[in-house]
């Protein structure tokens, strides 16, 4: 007890004298801060809580269902007809109960299905060689530059002529109008395989293909999950051109035929569905990619 | 009081180790840019030694363990062990990177396996030998852990456990002790010096710090940058079997104080003074 006592009194005769641990400014004035307090809302790239994050969602999904609901109450008229989301879901039903929506349900996903895999498994081979080897880089990074840049759209006409008006101008189109951006893609995420991962490998005794298959390509996986959801937006685009211009089903052919007899509820309807199956396989991918590899989460 | 031989003897008795001679390394930067990294070095690791170089940054000790470990190539010059000349990677020489290299989805225990697996090491051994390592670096109770849930330290011991996992003739250490906290490291250190004693692996590792340098190696050698050149070359004359009371000795911090002159002193001002 006594030095301690000993101790205060000396501090005490120092001036000015610290304050003791816990002891409150003057009554009435704020304790002073330091440093700019920042809300968690507004703060870059600051965290917010796994329940703030769902009812931000929650209230973004509402707030466009209520501007949909708006425009199609008060907006809306003579020419310019809106269906509310009641009339919308009942169209829904209609088309499903008429068994069309399924039908073209599938048949617009087995051409995505088709076409799309395609795209990747091709997109994600040139990527890993072009990613790997400067050669390969030197090689296809002009052919690719160019080819990208011609709208596979512009090839429709062409791709009817050659392939017809079945199946396969409509699965070609979906893979030409993705294959180029998907190897571009794969071939940075492979790039950006940092270079010590590789040279300690090396070192480890691993040959150049135990490198490719035990290093670059665990470590560009969910990179290259990534590719094939952004991508997967741009197939569905070429679909519907496709759909489009010469189907006898599919979603977007449904479009067209719902313009025909002007039912906007059903075109509503499928755009939709459109944004739903986009939806839902966005979350899947994201939920493949934190699931096979749980140590790139963010 | 010590029985080690000088190292000029060891070497005069055998000329086997790794020999580097007239090494350039000059890197092309722009497109009419050059920069030299290395600029015409020699040095000699007699089997069984270890080496330390110490050299500001930016000296060229990164790219002269690069082209050691056979990642890089030389512009001019060779680097041999035993006399066989270095042309590429290979699991006789371990290296442990100034970076961090570990395998990101592989857990601490599957990444120091990776080179045993190269190696086509059966099952249980490999698993006693990662076990066994993991127990000497004081991993044992994180096997189970991924390199982002470590602490810099501890990476940095997975990482040396991995270079040593397939027992390597020689060790190459860019800095491995850098990121560490002074207890760490110097129990690190006696690690590495427990590992030389028991492997008589051949190491050659690259510092910042002077006292470790004078502490672990048998020779140092002291980089002079831009260019990259062997400013000197100090053999030290403590034996292998050092222990800590080594840093009180007077010639140890003679040397040390030795050393960091030549660190710190430019190479410039000694050329015009003499
Ligand atoms: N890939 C490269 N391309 C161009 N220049 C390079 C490259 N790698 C190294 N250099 C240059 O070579 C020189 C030596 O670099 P190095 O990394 O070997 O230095 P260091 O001695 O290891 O430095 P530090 O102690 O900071 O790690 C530097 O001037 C650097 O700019
Ligand atoms: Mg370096």
């Amino acid at each position: 007890m006594a030095p301690v006592r000993t101790v205060a009194a000396g501090r005490a005769a120092m001036a000015p004298p610290l304050p003791e641990v816990g002891e409150v400014g003057e009554v009435g004035r704020r304790a002073p801060v330091r440093g700019q307090r920042q809300s968690a809302l507004l703060r870059l790239r600051g965290e917010i809580s796994p329940a703030l994050r769902l009812a931000l969602a929650g209230a973004g999904v509402i707030s466009l269902l209520g501007l949909w609901q708006l425009m199609a109450t008060v907006w809306a008229s003579e020419g310019f007809a809106v269906p509310t989301i009641g009339a919308t879901v009942a169209a829904l039903q209609e088309l499903w109960r008429s068994g069309d929506l399924s039908a073209d349900l599938s048949a617009s996903s087995q051409r995505i299905a088709i076409g799309y895999a395609a795209s990747f498994a091709i997109g994600a081979a040139i990527g890993v060689a072009v990613g790997s080897f400067r050669s390969v880089e030197a090689f296809v990074e002009p052919q690719l530059g160019f080819l990208r840049y011609i709208p596979a759209t512009a090839l429709t006409p062409l791709l009817l002529i050659w392939l017809g008006i079945d199946e396969a101008p409509k699965v070609a189109l979906i893979l030409l109008g993705t294959v180029f951006y998907n190897a571009l893609m794969v071939g940075d995420v492979v790039r950006s395989v940092p270079g010590p991962l590789i040279n300690a490998a090396y070192t480890l005794g691993a040959g150049r293909w135990t490198v490719l298959r035990r290093v670059v390509l665990p470590h560009s996986w969910p990179g290259m999950l990534d590719v094939a959801r952004i991508n997967l937006a741009a197939a569905w685009l070429m679909l519907v051109v496709a759909e489009l211009l010469a189907a006898n089903d599919g979603l977007a052919f449904r479009i067209i035929r719902a313009q025909r007899f002007r039912r906007i509820d059903r075109m509503f309807a499928l755009l939709l569905v459109f944004g739903l199956i986009g939806a839902a396989s966005d979350l899947f991918l994201r939920w493949m990619r934190n699931r096979t590899s749980p140590w790139s989460r963010p | 009081m010590d029985a080690q031989p000088d190292l000029a003897v060891v070497e005069a008795m055998n000329t086997t180790g790794l020999v580097v001679r007239n090494l350039v390394k000059t890197y092309r930067i722009g497109r009419r840019g050059t920069v030299t990294a290395l600029d015409g070095i020699d040095l000699d690791v007699p089997n069984g030694s270890l080496v330390s170089i110490v050299g500001v940054s930016g000296c060229g000790k990164s790219t002269l363990l690069a082209i050691a470990g056979g990642l890089e190539t030389a512009t001019s010059g060779t680097v041999e062990i035993d006399g066989a000349r270095i042309v590429g990677p290979g699991p006789d020489r371990g290296m442990v990177f100034q970076s961090y290299s570990l395998y990101p989805w592989k857990t601490v225990r599957e990444n120091v396996a990776f080179g045993l697996e190269c190696a086509g090491w059966p099952r249980a051994e490999r698993d006693d030998r990662v076990a066994e390592l993991l127990g000497v670096t004081g991993l044992s109770s994180f096997a189970s852990l991924l390199p982002r849930e470590l602490s810099g330290g501890m990476r940095q011991r997975v990482a040396i456990a991995r270079a040593l996992a397939p027992g390597p003739d020689v060790l190459l250490l860019d800095e491995p002790f850098g990121a560490l906290d002074a207890q760490t490291k110097r129990a690190m250190q006696e690690f590495l010096l427990s590992v030389w004693h028991r492997t008589a692996t051949t190491i050659l590792l690259v510092t910042h710090d002077v006292e470790e340098a004078v502490y672990l190696s048998q020779r140092v050698y002291v980089l002079a940058a831009r260019p990259g050149r062997v400013r000197s070359a100090i053999d030290l004359p403590f034996g292998r079997d050092r222990g800590p009371l080594v840093r009180r000795d007077p010639r140890f911090l003679d040397l040390r104080d030795e050393i960091e002159d030549l660190l710190t002193t430019p190479a410039l001002a000694e050329e015009v003074a003499s």
